[in-house]
């Protein structure tokens, strides 16, 4: 567990001892603050203020769609850059197993996105402060963040298992995302009868459960398949090595 | 401690490796010989278990490379050819979290790193950005990540290309200090390289081992002539060459490149079991030349490595 510990903390120290983390972070608060504050909200067209209500489900709408493209700037690099560089050597030679490698850079990347949502705190306390917030919907709506950020998180590995080249990364993991996120949406227009099945597969679905303050295992075993799954092909793809 | 046995590799239609065997004993410094594209890296990589053999087994202090792979990497320090590192990292941080994933103990872990970096003369650098560094600073690190778990067993791919003549020399002293009580196993295309450091050597060649020995004994069995070094002032090349050709033991001479613009270099090559140095001493004193230098080859690798990997 040590090493895992290791591989994740180097992560970490690539995205603060960079530029990486301090402009993703300082995007995404500057989007979520300019969103709920001056924008009005696409489902009412009325205002933060006009609305009255003291909620940050509005942000919450908005934040998937906004993570479908910082998540995967993330997680691009996390095994692309190890294949270009040729550091990816030093990682297969070392004591540990592929899963070790995968789960570290998951937990990695995990921290970061932990810590870019406690940057959002100040939001809650603000809103908190102008009228009464219902705490139930921001913890869920919180771990609902956590626990799409973490399938997110997991695809954008998995894309980077694939390649060499970081921007075919992020455009695959985004795709993937964005995909997975809209898909009963997408795919309801044109074939009705699937609507139901493909609301089973949705982010989006469960993500709206979760912000409304009702957790359900359902929910959360959800997105914990599909970051075991992405993991588990993230291994594989490792593995790919072996297969001469 | 190294068993390799009927190794094979095969990239696609290629094959790299075409049944290679070889031990190496506890404490040896054994130098892989080879021109580029021969295998040596691919052996490397196979050692290290960073990819599998096509067939072929490898056993590394007992254990199989493929049954216990995590065993087998625990024991290597390996630095590959290309020597990567993480650019971005501080030179103590690198090297601690290294050392954090071979599972070195959280109380040695400082000892460990200070060791490592005295040994390879990096103390200075520690605070130091490791993109920042030279070529050989950055191969020294390479080095120093790959001692830091103090492993009974170094690979090192190509330790010295691409450094300056300087370079090369600490190079060759730091991994001489290594093998004083440290298996080493190196790979290179040079020959002096092997010669200054390594009390054997394994010359391959198209996937095939060639050679396998100490340096005297691929001499002995190669050695079924010998070559003089001739340095003559004030006379003709070709009437020179002429004449030290017809020597008794002699088989051939050629002229070669002088660097002093007067004198006239010859090398005369000769039967083994003649020693033609009096006789071409006299030739000399008898043609009223002046001699500036005569001097036998006494180990000719260099011509044996020629011999041994000349394309078929």
């Amino acid at each position: 567990m040590r090493n895992v510990g290791a591989l994740a903390r180097r992560e970490m120290g690539f995205y603060f001892n960079s530029p990486v983390a301090y402009i993703t972070i300082t995007l995404f608060l500057v989007v979520c603050g300019v969103y709920l504050f001056s924008m009005d909200d696409i489902h009412t067209g009325r205002s933060f203020f006009e609305d009255n209500e003291a909620s940050l489900r509005k942000l919450f709408d908005v934040i998937p769609v906004i993570f479908i493209l910082i998540i995967p700037a993330i997680t691009m690099r996390l095994l692309a850059e190890e294949k270009r560089s040729g550091t990816i050597e030093l990682l297969f030679t070392m004591p540990v197993t592929d899963t070790h490698i995968a789960v570290g850079k998951f937990l990695g990347g995990l921290a970061f996105l932990a810590i870019t949502l406690l940057a959002t705190l100040p939001l809650p306390i603000i809103v908190g402060g102008l009228g009464n917030l219902d705490v139930g919907a921001l913890v869920g709506g919180y771990l609902g963040l956590l626990l799409l950020g973490s399938a997110y998180l997991a695809i954008g590995l998995m894309a980077s298992s694939w390649t060499d080249n970081q921007i075919v990364a992020y455009l695959l993991a985004a795709l993937i995302c964005a995909f997975f996120y809209a898909v009963s949406g997408m795919v309801s227009v044109v074939w009705a009868g699937a609507k139901d099945a493909l609301a089973a597969l949705s982010f989006e679905g469960h993500f709206a459960n979760i912000t409304r303050g009702v957790i359900d295992t359902r929910d959360v075993l959800f997105y914990l398949t599909f970051v075991v799954v992405a993991l588990v092909i993230t291994v594989q793809s490792l593995q790919a090595r072996n297969w001469k | 401690m190294i068993e390799v046995r009927d190794l094979t590799k095969s990239y696609d239609d290629f094959k790299a490796l075409k049944g290679i065997s070889f031990t190496v004993q506890r404490g040896e410094i054994v130098g892989f010989l080879g021109p580029n594209g021969a295998g040596k890296t691919t052996t490397m990589k196979i050692l290290t278990s960073y990819m599998p053999q096509s067939s072929g087994t490898v056993t590394v202090d007992g254990h199989d490379i493929n049954d216990a792979p995590l065993k087998v990497r625990e024991l290597i320090g390996y630095l590959p050819e290309a020597n990567p590192l993480y650019t971005d990292m501080l030179v103590y941080d690198y090297l601690r979290h290294v050392a954090t994933v071979r599972g070195v103990p959280k109380d040695k872990l400082k000892e460990r790193i200070k060791a490592a970096c005295e040994m390879c003369g990096i103390l200075p650098r520690v605070g130091q950005r490791i993109g920042t560094l030279s070529k050989g600073f950055k191969q020294r690190v390479g080095l120093a990540a790959a001692l830091i778990h103090d492993p009974d067993i170094l690979i090192l791919d190509e330790p010295t290309s691409g450094l300056d003549p300087n370079q090369i020399v600490e190079i060759r002293n730091l991994i001489k200090r290594l093998g004083e009580n440290r298996t080493i196993i190196l790979s290179t295309h040079n020959l002096p390289e092997v010669m200054a450091t390594c009390n054997r050597m394994l010359i391959v060649h198209n996937g095939q081992l060639v050679a396998d020995g100490t340096a005297a004994e691929l001499e002995k069995r190669e050695s079924a002539s010998q070559r003089l070094r001739v340095l003559l002032r004030g006379v003709d090349p070709e009437a020179a060459r002429a004449a030290l050709a017809a020597v008794a033991g002699v088989e051939t001479a050629h002229v070669r490149p002088s660097a002093e613009p007067d004198a006239v270099r010859l090398e005369v090559i000769a039967r083994e079991d003649a020693d033609v140095r009096a006789a071409v001493y006299r030739l000399v004193v008898d043609r009223g030349w002046e001699l500036l230098g005569l001097e036998r080859e006494v180990l000719d690798l260099e011509g044996l490595f020629r011999k041994l990997t000349r394309e078929m």
